[in-house]
């Protein structure tokens, strides 16, 4: 009976050895999959900046914070309070006692020192480090400047940090233009304002006289497309960011022209213009004045936005009833519908990525910011409020700014911003009412 | 005539006598009312029915002469009306006037904050009515109030959350040196799924059920010896048949694993305690579209040998993409492992050298 079971036993074993042979996959090592993974900030150090020089001290904390302010801005990094810090910076030359930074679990660390030099000139180096590995993310960087000129060396900084643990192009050093709102909301008073991304140093580039609407950077950052009410109809002007000179752009006779749009060439200008009842979208070369019609149905079709190569353009129309999305080539054309989800879509925006499209949809009574592939698929709605509208994306396709408007007659509008995750929701703080934000790319 | 019929001829005419004369069929007085009436004369009613006496038409009423003419009537004179006395009060001659009270200069009275525009009711910002969820028809839970009616002492956490995973301090009597007691502490909770601003109030249920827990480790059990003599050939026999089924006959001792494989449990407790540290966050969608496969060499008390973590392969990714997912999986090897992984050591063999494919397709952006 023993041998019996013991024999049972073997045979057993014998069919199930496969198995386990399977299991140990022969005699290489033990291999594992990782297929899932935490979303979280990774937690960083950044101390105050060594101030090498007298007149740097104040400099140097201050560069330090809003260097931390744009990295954790992003919701994609945590600052570590520094009031946690073991160790202490006190030379930019030392070197790093890594295990004081891992103890606190920061994974990254950023050091620095500033300085003003004999000339007045401002110049800060950092270094970045990785802190459980125990080395350096890339070399150390200097960059010299103006002290009045310091906010810009700071998100520089930023931007090198950020570009370096996240393998995405940078977009802190860069501005947005948009449309600065005053008064009640029946006599609002607009103008055409600029600021740093993070809503610093507005500075007003129109008058409150006359209703501005929808200014568009162009590729390079120098100038602007807007629309104004000046002559009592919409019309489209072009301004000169650097002296402020501004000129109507000459766009066929008609009623009204507004909704206009760079092309990524900087010269060719893509816009609406109503004419007879009827609104379809045009061309026109800024440099010779060469224009072209590109659509001509008998309904509305209206924001386009080129592709990165300028090859397309995207738009909206209402040919099939609703406002939906549209794609057809810059040269104008049969358009292809890529949005057929219920609601309302419109304004679109093509990212600088070229993968993504943004948009605004309306949909049982709430707005929503959302982005879809350029085939019309992955549609995923990022925001719903009682008002969201007008999206543009930042330098690197990373970050969706767009407008968000409370309900009521005191509703105020604002500009907010978004991770196309969807993640970290967040407020760009003005001083007044700013609607109809237009991302710069990136400064040179 | 037969006697029946005689009987019953009989018993009928008895019967019908005792009904007749025995009352059967008086019937009982039906109640009445009884009213007294009293026989009057002609005269009498005469006089009942006669008309009142009609009073008398003349009577005696002193009606006023006349007056004569030219004889004026006469008219009532009023008297002089006299003032009611009123008291006066009195003056004094002595009363000096009110102080002249001090003047100071006030502000202009305090402005109230009127505005022109009408107030406005501000709405929830998350209106729950609105936001049904628009694939089902039955309505979304109700979110509780955030906000107790009743101020409330905050409850004592658990844990205290902070950057780094510590555990309590237990003091230690046979210790020499006391060692100060330390507060238990934990990283905050982080989160596997990104929840849009427009899906939040959708969500009416979890999608996705909490992952079970691993088995624990079961302890080695001991091999059973054999004590019976009788039973040794066999027993070698088996074992030769299980170690030529395993494939320990195959090359040197030295180059593979001694002693048993991991089983399935204890190297899922691996692949999540790596995958608790295996930060995606900060990825970019280049990276996070790249898989790599790191080896790691394992000392045995679990944790990590970080010099010799290698990038093996990769694949779905450029150069910087490759270096930043590269960069991820270390960090998370090196974090988690730390203190040293959950792995038995006496399967050290089996876990000695390791290699870990991180494959982020389910945390990728789309």
């Amino acid at each position: 009976m023993r041998k019996w079971i013991q024999c049972l036993t073997a045979f057993a074993i014998l069919f199930a050895a496969p198995t386990f042979t399977l299991a140990q996959e022969g005699d290489g090592p033990l291999r594992i999959e990782i297929t899932e993974g935490v979303i979280e900030p990774l937690p960083y150090a950044i101390p105050d900046m060594v101030a090498e020089t007298a007149q740097a001290e104040d400099l140097a904390r201050q560069i330090s914070r809003v260097i931390a302010a744009d990295l954790s801005g992003t919701g994609l990094f945590r600052e570590i309070p520094r009031n946690a810090h073991i160790a202490r910076v006190t030379n930019f030359s030392s070197p790093v006692q890594f295990a004081d930074w891992k103890a606190i679990n920061a994974q990254a660390l950023i050091t620095g020192g500033v300085s003003v030099d004999g000339s007045g000139k401002l110049v800060v180096r950092f270094r970045l480090h990785d802190v459980f590995a125990g080395e350096d993310i890339g070399d150390g960087l200097q960059l010299v400047g103006t002290t009045d000129g310091w906010r810009r060396i700071a998100h520089k900084v930023a931007d090198q940090v950020y570009s370096r643990l996240t393998g995405e192009d940078p977009y802190f050093d860069s501005r947005v233009v948009f449309v600065a709102e005053t008064g009640p909301k029946n006599a609002r008073q607009k103008q055409i304002g600029i600021m740093d991304y993070d809503g610093e140093n507005v500075v007003y580039l129109t008058g409150s006289n006359s209703i501005v609407l929808a200014p568009r950077f162009s590729p390079s950052g120098n100038n602007l497309l807007y629309t104004s009410f000046e002559s009592g109809f919409p019309k489209i002007y072009l301004l000169n960011i650097g002296n402020l000179s501004q000129q109507e752009l000459r766009t066929p006779q008609g009623e009204m022209s507004f909704s206009p749009r760079f092309g990524p060439d900087g010269q060719t200008v893509v816009y609406s213009l109503t004419s007879g009842g009827n609104t379809d979208l045009y061309a026109l070369n800024i440099a010779n004045g060469q224009g072209q019609r590109l659509t001509a149905a008998p309904s509305i079709e209206t924001a386009p936005s080129f592709s990165p190569d300028g090859s397309r353009i995207v738009f909206e129309s209402d040919r099939s009833g609703s406002p939906q999305l549209y794609i057809m080539s810059s040269k104008g054309g049969d358009a292809q519908r890529i949005s057929f989800g219920q609601g309302r879509y419109g304004t679109p925006v093509w990212s600088p990525r070229g993968d993504l499209i943004a948009f605004t949809k309306q949909s049982k009574g709430r707005f929503h910011i959302g982005v879809m592939r350029t085939d019309g698929s992955e549609e995923r709605l990022l925001t719903a409020s009682f008002l969201d509208e007008g999206p543009t994306w930042s330098p690197n396709g990373r970050v969706i700014m767009f407008t968000r408007e409370t309900q009521g007659a005191g509703g105020r509008a604002a500009l907010h911003s978004v991770d196309i995750t969807g993640r970290n929701l967040r407020q760009v703080p003005t001083n007044t009412g700013a609607s109809d934000p237009s991302w710069s790319p990136l400064l040179q | 005539m037969n006697a029946g019929q005689i009987i019953s001829g009989t018993a009928h005419v008895g019967l019908l006598a005792a009904a007749i004369f025995g009352g059967a069929f008086k019937a009982e007085p039906l109640p009445f009312e009884v009213t007294e009436v009293t026989a009057i004369s002609s005269e009498e009613f005469a006089l009942l029915v006669a008309p009142d006496q009609e009073p008398d038409a003349l009577a005696n009423i002193d009606t006023p002469e006349p007056p004569e003419a030219g004889q004026s009537p006469d008219v009532p004179v009023s008297v002089e009306e006299t003032p009611p006395e009123t008291a006066q009060p009195e003056v004094n001659e002595a009363t000096q006037p009110d102080p002249i009270p001090e003047v100071e200069e006030l502000g202009p009275p305090p402005q109230a904050e009127v505005s022109d525009e009408a107030p406005v009711l501000q709405p929830p910002e998350e209106d729950v009515a609105v936001l049904l969820p628009e694939t089902s028809p039955q309505p979304a839970p109700q979110e509780a109030p955030r906000v107790a009616p009743q101020p409330i002492a905050q409850p004592e956490p658990d844990v205290r959350i902070d950057d780094v995973d510590q555990q309590a301090g237990e003091p230690d009597e046979q210790a020499e040196q006391s060692e100060p007691e330390t507060e238990e502490t934990a990283q905050e909770e982080a989160s596997d799924r990104i929840v849009t601003e427009a899906e939040k109030l959708e969500a009416a249920a979890p999608e996705r059920s909490v992952r079970p827990k691993t088995r624990p480790t079961r302890a080695a059990e001991a091999p059973e010896t054999q004590t019976a003599q009788e039973s040794q050939t066999d027993d070698d026999a088996v074992q030769a048949a299980l170690q030529q089924a395993l494939g320990a006959n195959d090359g040197p001792a030295d180059s593979k694993p001694s002693g048993p494989p991991l089983t399935a449990g204890e190297k899922d407790g691996l692949r999540v305690a790596v995958q608790r540290c295996w930060n995606v966050g900060s990825l970019s969608s280049d990276a996070l579209a790249t898989t790599v496969i790191v080896s790691v060499s394992m000392a045995e008390d679990g944790k990590p040998v970080t010099s010799t973590i290698k990038l093996l392969d990769s694949s779905g990714g450029s150069g910087s993409s490759v270096k930043q997912a590269f960069d991820a999986a270390r960090r998370a090897i090196i974090r988690c492992g730390s203190k040293g992984f959950d792995l038995p050591i006496e399967k050290y063999a089996a876990w000695r050298e390791i290699e870990m494919t991180f494959n982020p397709e389910r945390m990728r952006i789309k």
